[in-house]
């Protein structure tokens, strides 16, 4: 392969209509894991077909069977729970700042969910290593992992109201954060991973929200 | 954090993907500046590539991140994924080649700003446009090896 100006994508791919049917029954209970995963993987082939059709050099699995690219750790990680922006109204401390946020931020409070830290933190399973093995299935060509970023993790995990029970403070529960994403690390590579991305779009909302009050739980 | 995640771990190509929001097509409402603030966090990272959106010019200038972080691979972003409009092949050559004041061919790498459809029921964009925007990156990547390598 030419070794210049690699093309590749940053991981999610636009949900069908089918695929987001299939989560919604999903995590409402009325289709079965199995059905559920059986939709995303027809979506991750069709994706990969895509990408390939398009000539790109380093493919993505799209995240289709992820809510989100960091909320679908409550799935793999115990001590966590999945709650809207709008769930969380209830717990976090300055309601009117939370609810402006999202107003003037055009962020979907209902659309948007957060893996939220509710006891301690520990792999139940893997994160990715079983996205890593249908893609590797489903193509030849080198492929690319996205994980979520530590900070990003430590950062919308913690809800005080709730992760208080589990962990004295925010670096209590990076340390496991930490941890957990080694784990992965190492466990995908070992499987023959050679690229991952960890995603921290919260790296530049530290920064560049002046008021650091202004939490997108991102 | 990173750099306890990752210490001692070889024979992977590990990248860190830094962005400024993707959760509404409204561009006004997403995150605006450019890398300078960040780079004493970014250059103690010991990774392979920062993946980084350059298609918005909310990104600011290749410079700041050219002058401080061309030692790694860069990844990147020449399509808004929010956007309706495909980017042309020009446009993206022309963002590789003010990249490549900074970076050699092998370090540089094309890709998309950010996914495009990070929250399950509200992707920011359609099937047809992501693959349309894709078939760009890939046209002006052929464009740019002829050139350049």
């Amino acid at each position: 392969m030419d070794q210049t100006f690699l093309t590749t994508q940053v991981g999610s791919w636009p949900r069908s209509k089918t695929m987001l049917k299939a989560l919604r029954g999903f995590q409402k209970g009325t289709v079965s894991k199995k059905d559920y995963l059986a939709v995303a993987e027809d979506e991750i082939r069709r994706t990969v077909e895509l990408q390939e059709k398009a000539g790109l050099d380093i493919l993505v699995d799209g995240e289709h069977r992820r809510e989100s690219f960091y909320a679908f750790v409550t799935d793999k990680v115990a001590g966590t729970q999945l709650m809207s922006l709008a769930d969380m109204l209830d717990y976090v401390e300055d309601k009117a700042e939370f609810e402006e946020m999202l107003r003037t931020m055009d962020m979907p409070a209902s659309a948007i969910k957060n893996p939220t830290c509710i006891g301690k933190l520990s792999r139940r399973e893997p994160l990715a290593l079983e996205d890593f093995r249908f893609l590797r299935s489903v193509t030849k060509k080198p492929v690319k992992i996205t994980l979520p970023g530590p900070y990003l993790l430590t950062r919308s995990m913690w809800v005080s109201a709730l992760t208080r029970k589990a962990y004295r403070n925010h670096k209590k529960m990076a340390d496991d954060i930490v941890k957990i994403l080694r784990e992965e690390l190492i466990q995908l590579r070992d499987a023959g991973c050679n690229f991952v991305q960890f995603d921290e779009p919260v790296l530049t909302e530290l920064i560049m929200s002046e008021e650091c009050d202004r939490r997108t739980f991102m | 954090m990173i750099n306890r995640i990752t210490k001692n771990v070889s024979g992977i190509r590990i990248g860190v993907h830094v962005c400024r929001g993707n959760w509404s097509k409204q561009e006004d409402v997403l995150l605006s500046g450019d890398y300078a603030k960040l780079l004493p966090a970014l250059e103690r990272m010991k990774i392979d590539q920062f993946v980084l959106e350059y298609a918005t010019p909310r990104a600011g200038d290749i410079k700041v991140v050219g002058r401080a972080l061309s030692g790694s691979e860069l990844g990147l972003g020449v399509v808004n994924p929010r956007t309706d409009s495909v980017e042309s092949v020009e446009y993206i050559v022309g963002k590789a080649e003010q990249a490549l004041e900074y970076y050699q061919p092998n370090q540089l790498f094309l890709n998309t700003d950010c996914g495009f459809g990070c929250f399950a029921s509200r992707s920011v964009n359609v099937e047809d446009v992501a693959f349309k925007k894709l078939c760009s990156i890939v046209e002006a990547a052929g464009r740019l090896r002829k050139r350049y390598t």
